[in-house]
């Protein structure tokens, strides 16, 4: 990031609205980026519930309190509410938040867009929630326990709950598609005069990319979950062998979505690395422009080799192969962008704030994931792997530290800018611990697990799984509970404590650390100049 | 945002452009998702069954 000089008048703003008016009919950026981050919030105990009642249930072998098919649809709304109701949003509230004051821009191109983006999204939710909710009333048909991957045969038979569930991923779908094309015209238009692409902050090219991703493959689960609909209702057979059709195209065209989908959730928390290390080992980012190549070529081979989800459907070895070499080239950009982690790290005057704790914790947990992702990634071991706890455990080292753990060293970086308070560091330390220790008990133990044999999605285990469940599930209860603590930090910094600077942290660099904390309801009156 | 120097005509149609352009991407992967995807995949299959 290149000097500025500071010519805006902050002084010159509008007073924010008073009442549920401003939250409704809100265009302001940091304000829907508000409510983006508390409806992920809200969503991430929703899932985490879900999660634990899982785990609770797997303590022990035998069935202890879950229906199966009830077991199946905790497994397929955890799945859901996690990906699509928390850590997309919380990534969307950053975003909002955080790219119009990096850039320099007033606001976000389409303000009245981006309010239509969010208030989408408490719809889409109460849809996915009426999909889990409606078997359970006379009528309601069957539960859905397809697993979120929704695949026919078996999701055309499941009754009406289904067909909440394939509204709520088209809403969910606009809501997503809405927010990334005013999220690609603010980047592309609206930066600060003298701020080039190879100036722009990298949290704004992890999201540009995304953007991208999103746009592309979004439109195609919508258009598969649409052909379901058909298939469900209206006598079409897209899916069904019978009537001419092909169940696995609808593998096809989900993972042609799922595979971009974990990039989706992993390179804005990339971009919140791409700060937080550089602040906190006070030293510039290593390797700007090749970690805006990487993340383009993880965006553009992550397109492209989505049937590394789908070895066992039998497709010919030509295909398997180009397939498994692909998945394992991406191993390449993403090694890339840790290596620069490292390297930005190396003789650093490193300290080690919650946000930065989070930041070695990611690159440490992150990069097992990877590699166990490696090993997923070979045809013959995948055969033994497939469907089985290691890749329950593989997805989670991707997931929880890729793209949870770095929106929790975002919110931790931002909060002193977003509501002027510092958090207690020492509780926020402590989270850190409880948090990363406890994940690890989770989830460590469930490599083993599938190693021995055990599968996923399967409500009751052979016993020779026990003590390795028991730990795993000590773990989630430890785990799920953290995040209170979590929800407390977050409570008393809007509440009070000590005043944060405009620059929260001594090393960190960026236009957002030129403005107040907690910034004036309308910044950049006048665009910064870029130098 | 009521800032003149944001709100020139030119840059609102800038902006509405080039969203109006990536809705067109978007719709056009939707579409192409259906016959296009398909037949990509019926080849694909077709040569699985080989």
């Amino acid at each position: 990031m290149s000097t500025t000089t500071l010519s805006h008048d902050e002084a010159h703003h509008h007073d924010a609205p008073k009442g549920w008016k401003r939250w409704l009919f809100s265009t302001n950026h940091k304000d829907i980026g508000t409510l983006y981050l508390l409806f992920a919030l809200t969503m991430l105990f929703l899932g985490g519930a879900s999660a634990m009642l899982i785990r609770m249930e797997l303590f022990m072998p035998g069935i202890q309190m879950l229906d199966p098919d009830l077991y199946n649809n905790l497994v397929t709304n955890h799945a859901l509410i996690m990906i699509f109701g928390a850590v997309m949003p919380a990534a969307a509230g950053l975003a909002n938040w955080m790219i119009p004051m990096m850039i320099g821009a007033p606001d976000m191109a389409l303000p009245r867009m981006n309010n239509l983006s969010f208030w989408v999204l408490p719809a889409a939710a109460t849809m996915l929630i009426l999909s889990f909710v409606v078997p359970f009333f006379p009528g309601g048909g069957t539960q859905i326990n397809t697993g979120w991957t929704l695949y026919p045969p078996l999701s055309v038979q499941v009754g009406m709950s289904m067909d909440f569930l394939i509204f709520a991923v088209h809403l969910l779908g606009i809501s997503s598609v809405l927010a990334s094309i005013n999220i690609i015209v603010t980047l592309l238009n609206m930066r600060a005069p003298g701020m080039s692409l190879f100036k722009m902050p990298m949290f704004c090219w992890t999201w540009l990319v995304t953007a991208f991703l999103l746009i592309l493959v979004v439109p195609v689960l919508a258009g598969g979950v649409t052909m379901l609909l058909f298939d469900r209702h209206f006598g079409t057979s897209f899916f069904d062998a019978a009537g001419g059709g092909d169940p696995v195209l609808f593998q096809h065209l989900f993972w042609f979505f799922g595979h971009p989908e974990v990039y989706i959730l992993l390179l804005p928390s990339i971009g919140v690395l791409s700060h937080v290390i550089p602040a906190f080992a006070r030293k510039p980012l290593f390797g700007y422009k090749s970690m805006v190549g990487a993340m383009l070529a993880v965006a553009t081979i992550g397109m492209v080799v989505w049937a590394h989800h789908q070895y066992t459907i039998g497709m010919s070895l030509g295909a398997v192969t180009y397939f498994m070499i692909g998945t394992i080239l991406i191993s390449i950009p993403v090694g890339l962008m840790i290596f620069n982690f490292i390297a930005t790290m190396w003789r650093g005057a490193m300290t080690f704030e919650t946000p930065m704790l989070f930041a070695v914790g990611i690159v440490l947990m992150f990069t097992f994931g990877g590699l166990s992702g490696v090993m997923l990634a070979v045809v013959p071991a995948d055969m033994q792997y497939h469907d089985s706890m290691f890749v329950v455990a593989h997805f989670h080292y991707v997931l929880m530290p890729g793209a949870v753990f770095g929106l929790f060293a975002g919110v931790f970086y931002w909060l002193p800018k977003w509501t002027g308070h510092m958090y207690d560091e020492k509780l926020g330390k402590l989270f850190f611990w409880i948090n990363v220790i406890s994940f690890n008990i989770t989830f460590f133990p469930q490599h083993f697990l599938g190693l021995a044999g055990m599968p996923r999605r399967i409500v009751d285990y052979n016993m020779i799984f026990t003590e390795f469940n028991v730990v795993s599930s000590i773990g989630a209860m430890v785990f799920g509970l953290s995040h209170l603590l979590f929800l407390y930090i977050i409570i008393k910094t809007i509440r009070g404590g000590k005043k944060a600077e405009k620059r929260a942290w001594e090393g960190a660099k960026g236009l957002e650390w030129e403005l107040d904390s907690p910034p004036a309801f309308h910044t950049w009156t006048v665009a910064p100049q870029i130098k | 945002m009521r800032i003149p120097e944001y709100q020139t005509p030119e840059l609102r149609r800038k902006n509405v452009r080039l969203a109006w352009g990536l809705a067109g991407l978007a719709l056009f992967f939707l579409i192409t998702s259906f016959p296009f995807w398909s037949g990509i995949f019926r080849v694909v299959g077709t040569q699985a069954m080989q």
